[in-house]
């Protein structure tokens, strides 16, 4: 994002709706970090500049800065790239696609989230701590897997890792006995990063919205406890295609 | 994406604050679901969400779009719209499930909220919820995060665009007296552009948050 400092009249109200606070006064007027922008484009959605000063980077859609754009806007498509959506439906349209079945369980590590946003030089060190231990299932789907240039030893395209992201999300779909790999290697590559991810697991469920006890026990013997509050496909949804 | 998962807070404020996705599959169930997607809606607002947003205006309940312009723009849209909603009250979710299961559109419906409180929900509404998505918390450099308290409003937003500062700019200001906490509250909705950033719920937080901060610039 840019803000015209001919028409910026430096009254500040655009500064605290930026997510990472790239915004700030240069002078009397507002300005906005290039390094740290993100362009996620809240600043322009919100409509609080009272003369129209910002405006979208004159480079925004063109490449490799379209890809803060494609992983930070949550209103943006992946057009410029050919990169789709952040994350794919997974869970949420679980009962119509069946996409992860009984006896799998689908793993997502949410770079960047909350708030902080990461490099995608520390994304690289979790897609090849995944590829060290041999976890390639990463959603074909999924804008991430398109970033890969080498899915064998989980190097990103060199051209993009002086890029950040507000978010990415890593999807992984993996047979229920190799569920423990991918969240010990998530806990591992932990130490690793700059930033933070929120990681997350999902599976079918028992009757009576019972989850699957060996699922718990999983997540108790590694010593990760799950929230109290989740995310629940109801069961309404089916194919008619 | 997952936005609607890692909402944090105690497990009382958790307790009215639920999210509603309407939600078609690609490749499964898209064709032709403007109508299913716009019925389901309807019985959205007859119950009356808290907030809500789809994805073809991209405008939340409180951005001045009047319920027949939504509806319009589902019908007129693109098949595939999804829509997002957020509740505070337990007895509305039931309602409106009940209402999704009568009308039988066949589009998938997420409740994110307390697991207990979805189970027995269920229960009585008898559905048989099909996957659930657990969160398993923050990894990594967890010291650079915003304090706990200024989470619960942020990741109110999963997409992360409502910002600490941000927050801490309404509490100054709820402080100063300069706005109300529900105005307050409704302008940290602005950014979310899912409109899944619960209102009712942050002027709660506001309420109990206020009085623990100092004001230092007046």
């Amino acid at each position: 994002m840019i803000i015209r400092q001919d028409l910026c009249v430096g009254c500040g109200r655009c500064q605290p709706f930026c997510p990472v606070g790239a915004i700030s006064f240069a002078g009397l007027k507002s300005t906005v970090d290039q390094v740290t922008c993100l362009e996620c484009g809240t600043c322009l959605r919100v409509a609080i500049c009272p003369v129209d000063a910002i405006e979208e980077h004159p480079q925004v859609y063109e490449f490799p800065r379209a890809m803060r754009k494609f992983f930070s806007d949550p209103t943006s498509t992946h057009e410029a790239t050919g990169i789709q959506g952040r994350g794919t439906e997974e869970s949420k349209t679980n009962d119509a696609t069946g996409r992860v079945g009984p006896d799998e369980v689908g793993i997502a590590i949410e770079v960047g989230r909350p708030t902080l946003g990461m490099t995608l030089v520390d994304v690289q060190k979790i897609s090849r701590a995944l590829a060290r231990n041999g976890i390639t299932e990463i959603e074909a789907c999924n804008p991430i897997h398109s970033m890969y240039a080498n899915p064998q030893t989980g190097d990103l395209r060199e051209d993009m890792l002086n890029e950040r992201v507000l978010s990415a999300i890593i999807e992984i779909a993996v047979p229920f006995e190799k569920a423990r790999l991918v969240l010990r290697t998530a806990k591992e590559v932990a130490k690793e990063v700059d930033g933070v991810f929120v990681l997350d697991i999902f599976s079918t469920l028992m009757p009576n919205l019972t989850i699957q006890p060996r699922i718990l026990k999983l997540l108790e013997e590694e010593g990760l406890p799950w929230r109290p509050n989740a995310k629940i496909n109801m069961g309404l949804g089916r194919a008619t295609d | 994406m997952t936005h609607s998962l890692h909402r944090e807070g105690t497990r009382d404020s958790l307790l009215h604050d639920y999210c509603v996705f309407i939600y078609p599959a690609r490749g499964f169930n898209y064709k032709g679901s403007q109508a299913r997607v716009r019925r389901n809606v309807e019985i959205l607002y007859g119950v009356g969400p808290d907030n809500m947003c789809e994805t073809t205006l991209r405008k939340n309940l409180y951005s001045e779009v009047t319920p027949e312009q939504v509806l319009d723009s589902i019908s007129k849209g693109t098949e595939g719209t999804r829509v997002f909603s957020t509740f505070s009250s337990r007895e509305k979710i039931k309602e409106l499930l009940i209402g999704l299961k009568q009308a039988d559109q066949g589009i998938s419906i997420m409740v994110s909220g307390l697991i207990d409180q979805v189970r027995e929900i269920a229960a009585e509404v008898g559905l048989n919820p099909h996957t659930i998505n657990l969160s398993l918390g923050i990894h990594g450099n967890t010291k650079r995060l915003p304090p706990a308290d200024i989470r619960q409003f942020t990741t109110m937003c999963g997409h992360a665009v409502v910002s600490p500062r941000l927050v801490r700019d309404a509490i100054r200001k709820v402080k100063r007296g300069k706005t109300s906490c529900w105005q307050a509250s409704v302008d940290l909705a602005r950014p979310c552009a899912c409109g899944i950033h619960n209102p009712h719920r942050s002027v709660e937080l506001l309420r109990t948050t206020v009085p623990t901060y100092t004001v230092t610039r007046w």
